[in-house]
């Protein structure tokens, strides 16, 4: 009896394998690309590969984040708000808040034993998003996964008066030019995103411990200044990304158990690891 | 000494009008670039070369726009907001609403009857909600800014941006050309975006008609025509709409500088 949960974010897919009994089997992370219908397959392959599973052996799959219906194996479909609360929740039992900052969204969410209660999220302004640091990144013609480091040479921070990525961009070329330091522009970018995302977990009240995921917690700079934007202590996952794969898997498995104890049939399916025809 | 000038240093462009009478006789509009001061010079010199006068003809000069403190020979910097009411309320009298659509930001100014600021709202400074969502979007369907309008207006079924960020629009637009949208229905859609965006900050101030626009955007036609439809008004469309906050600068220039002979008299 195995589970899956697969996580289709806006820049990675992310699979995690799991047994009945709740130990992780194998966790994968590949970049989704502009055809995340074709990808899902190729990660799922290479967790099962790693895991040294068959697709047929799986009991139950829940698919998740916002590629999640092009996922043509998946069982199931949950929102990734659910699957995040659920890992996150699962790592750190004591979780009352978690802040997930993506690619394409920020999610603030509220979480009373295990479970989501209420959420505040923003999709609408790149600024409030991981995007902005990838903008900025590559107007700097610096790495993304440099930029924490980058950071933590700053001498002082200098403030990005602009809030719009698009601005913001001339406004880091402006500074260049006027001869401020890489390092001490970097740590004003990240201050700018930390603040923003700090606006959106204030409107929901923030509440000890308090958890950081998603891409954007891989940067220490950006864990840095979220703790002092907040004011409070932050944890971290040891793998910030694979929370919302993790919940999906572990939601997996419960469904599944939860229908079996019940007496309730599951419809069998024919799983074939094969490309979604259609766009969900 | 009867010529006047108004200077307007935009982040984007620098437009500068010379009047004479309260008529214009002279315009110039450039790149703002990364010199303001050297813009603004450039300006004047253009200026009073259009007309065959030296600088010492120029009775005064006022500045306005995000670069107004880079015009160090003007007498005196007037807010946007004032110079844009009162380059309106030069060319269309009538006019109770003025919407400004700038390349960082927008503007909606309520005007009385005498042509002066009632109230006004500016957007947040979004490439969304100004018109650097048109020239991001035209980059990426890589065609020239000025046949945007032309492009959008042909379109039979414009796309709906799912948000009003320029950035996730930009990264969309992408998706959707690989999907096989047309250009014109993509461009459709970022005048429909930006419509949207500008329609619900005049409807923040409420409208009041006759409602006139101004500013680069009221370059396009679609996008006037966009504006209209959301609005359910007709606007009034200056015939150098980029030039009418330039234009109010010289209004000011002219009249601060009747006012200072009358005194002294």
């Amino acid at each position: 009896m195995y589970f899956a949960g697969v996580d289709i974010g806006s820049t990675m897919t992310k699979v995690a394998l799991m047994d009945r009994s709740g130990n992780l089997l194998s966790t994968i992370k590949g970049p989704t690309g502009p055809e995340h219908r074709q990808l899902a397959n190729e990660v799922m392959r290479q967790a099962l590969e790693q895991a040294g599973l068959r697709i047929e052996e799986m009991s139950y799959i829940v698919a998740t984040g916002y590629g999640r219906l092009n996922v043509p194996f998946a069982d199931r479909q949950i929102t990734e708000l659910s699957c995040h609360a659920r890992g996150v929740s699962s790592l750190f039992p004591n979780v009352r808040t978690a802040i997930d900052i993506g690619g394409q969204d920020a999610k603030c969410m509220k979480i009373d034993k295990g479970r989501l209660t209420t959420f505040a999220m923003n999709d609408k302004c790149a600024a409030g998003t991981g995007r902005f640091l990838e903008v900025t990144a590559t107007t700097l013609d610096i790495r993304l996964e440099d930029m924490g480091d980058i950071a933590s040479k700053a001498t002082k921070k200098i403030q990005i008066s602009n809030l719009c990525t698009i601005f913001a961009q001339q406004e880091v070329v402006a500074l260049l030019s006027r001869g401020e330091a890489l390092e001490n522009i970097v740590a004003g970018l990240h201050d700018a995103l930390a603040s923003r995302v700090a606006v959106l977990a204030r409107r929901l009240g923030i509440e000890p411990d308090l958890v950081l995921t998603g891409g954007v917690a891989k940067n220490n700079g950006m864990v840095k200044a979220m703790k002092e934007s907040l004011g409070c202590q932050l944890l971290v996952p040891e793998e910030p990304l694979l929370t919302g794969a993790l919940g999906a898997a572990i939601l997996a498995k419960e469904v599944y158990l939860k229908a079996v104890t019940e007496g309730e049939d599951l419809p069998a399916k024919s799983r074939r690891l094969e490309k979604a025809t259609f766009f969900g | 000494m009867s010529w006047f000038i108004g200077i307007d240093i935009g982040s984007a462009h620098s437009k500068g009008v010379m009047i004479k009478d309260f008529e214009l006789v002279a315009s110039h509009v450039i790149i703002s670039g990364a010199n303001y001061r050297t813009s603004a010079e450039v300006i004047r010199a253009e200026l009073v070369r259009q007309v065959n006068l030296s600088q010492g003809d120029i009775a005064n000069t006022v500045a306005t726009g995000a670069g107004a403190d880079n015009v160090y020979f003007a007498s005196q910097r007037a807010s946007d907001i004032v110079c844009t009411a009162r380059g309106i309320n030069k060319a269309f009298p009538q006019a109770r609403t003025v919407i400004d659509v700038a390349s960082q930001s927008s503007r909606v100014i309520r005007l009385s009857g005498e042509g002066k600021v009632v109230n006004f709202t500016v957007s947040e400074k979004c490439a969304g909600g100004s018109g650097r969502f048109i020239e991001v979007i035209a980059n990426v369907l890589r065609i020239d800014l000025s046949d945007f309008g032309a492009l959008s207006a042909r379109s039979k079924t414009s796309i709906t941006f799912s948000t009003g960020c320029a950035v996730f629009g930009e990264s969309e637009a992408i998706t959707r050309i690989s999907e096989g949208v047309s250009k014109e229905d993509i461009a459709a859609g970022v005048n429909k975006a930006l419509a949207s965006k500008i329609s619900s900050l005049v409807k923040k101030l409420k409208l009041e008609e006759p409602c006139a626009i101004c500013g680069g955007g009221a370059l396009s036609n679609a996008l006037v025509n966009t504006i209209e439809g959301e609005l359910n008004t007709t606007l009034l469309v200056p015939p150098n709409p980029q030039l009418i906050t330039a234009l109010g600068a010289a209004l000011i220039a002219a009249t601060s500088a009747t006012m200072e002979v009358e005194h002294r008299s």
